[in-house]
């Protein structure tokens, strides 16, 4: 079935989609907990379908700071990959790898920054790689940029891109769980409609 | 009496004589903020592109041009006058430092055209703008007065 929109989702496609991310979060959780050298577990992941509004609130609060990491998602798959992490996982990092904490983002240096946009490309791209590999999908990833500012100028980026052709968004999110402590963060998944069916056909096709 | 009214992405507000019209953290998003001071009528518009090209599309404040044009109509119903209008704008920024030329990259750019382009067609006097740059800019009307704040993270607030 060929979808217009992401309403028109069914509650089968949904259950492959959020098994599917938690393979890709469990592979992005590996990574971490090797970089990290610490037990390193995500939770369920969540699928959401939501409209603009709605999904912000359901990430946050507009104006608090955060820190994005964005990968633009191209080939068989279009679409965005945001990590969105807060100051407890900043921190976790930044002690693990370089010694040190922070209070504050804007306390942020440049080598901090950029040994947080790695972090970010590793989950990313290891949650990116189970997917395509699951779905036998060819997804080209593109170097990866970082944002610290307001939630809700972050979020509009991908609103934006799609916003085009939806007036809703799904998010697959994960949050991961450092030491027994959950960390403020969030792994989404936005794909565009044309990709999620690709998804759809190759993932729940051979279910139906 | 100080009422708060916030303007949620793709919307659009318009208060009388009192209150705030508030939108929160425009990204690449415009907040378009329209005064006519005779009778103290105040909109707030939050678009996000700058042409609608699908007509079927139904959240016309998606877009600067059909936003504007129905903000313009709304208003004046409520006996606004296009000619006593102030607008002042702010967003349009560059969220994410991307290379080569992507729409992602440059839609804040475009949203800025667009909406200038359409308010001198409109013959609309844009008085103030904070437009451009890398962050996201969270922007309140005072409607008695058409004075708008522009708070940021890590800056001072500008008034305009």
């Amino acid at each position: 079935m060929e979808i217009k929109n992401y309403d028109d989702i069914g509650e089968l496609a949904l259950d492959v989609i959020r098994e599917v991310g938690s393979i890709g979060t469990g592979n992005a959780a590996t990574a971490v907990s090797e970089l990290l050298s610490a037990n390193v577990r995500i939770k369920l992941p969540d699928v959401k379908i939501a409209g603009f509004n709605e999904s912000m609130t359901m990430l946050g609060n507009p104006e608090e700071p955060v820190a994005a990491i964005l990968v633009q998602m191209s080939g068989d798959m279009n679409g965005i990959m945001l990590f969105l992490l807060r100051m407890d996982f900043i921190n976790a990092v930044l002690g693990t790898m370089l010694g040190k904490t922070v209070s504050d983002y804007t306390e942020l240096d440049e080598l901090e920054i950029s040994a947080l946009t790695e972090v970010g490309n590793i989950i990313i791209s290891s949650y990116v790689n189970a997917l395509s590999g699951l779905a036998g999908l060819d997804i080209d990833l593109s170097v990866p940029a970082i944002s610290i500012n307001m939630l809700g100028g972050i979020l509009s980026v991908p609103m934006i891109e799609l916003g085009y052709e939806t007036n809703k968004i799904m998010i697959i999110s994960g949050k991961f769980i450092l030491n027994q402590q959950q960390l403020d963060s969030n792994l989404l998944m936005l794909p565009d409609i044309r990709s999620l069916n690709k998804l759809i056909t190759k993932l729940v096709a051979g279910h139906e | 009496m100080n009422k708060e009214v916030t303007v949620g992405i793709a919307d659009m507000k318009i208060v009388r004589q009192e209150g705030t019209l508030i939108t929160y953290a425009l990204g690449s998003c415009i907040g378009i903020s329209f005064y006519d001071p005779m009778i103290k009528l105040t909109a707030l518009l939050h678009i996000m592109l700058p042409k609608c090209s699908n007509p079927s599309d139904t959240q016309i404040f998606k877009f600067a041009d059909t936003g504007i044009q129905e903000t313009l109509r709304r208003m004046s119903v409520f006996g606004g006058v296009k000619s006593r209008y102030i607008c002042k704008i702010a967003g349009g920024a560059r969220m994410f430092e991307v290379l080569g030329s992507s729409s992602l990259a440059n839609i804040g750019e475009k949203n800025i055209e667009s909406v200038r382009n359409i308010l001198i067609k409109e013959q609309i006097r844009l008085t103030r703008q904070d437009v451009g740059s890398n962050y996201a800019r969270t922007m309140r009307v005072a409607a008695e007065t058409g004075t708008v704040s522009i708070h940021t993270y890590g800056k001072q607030d500008i008034i305009m």
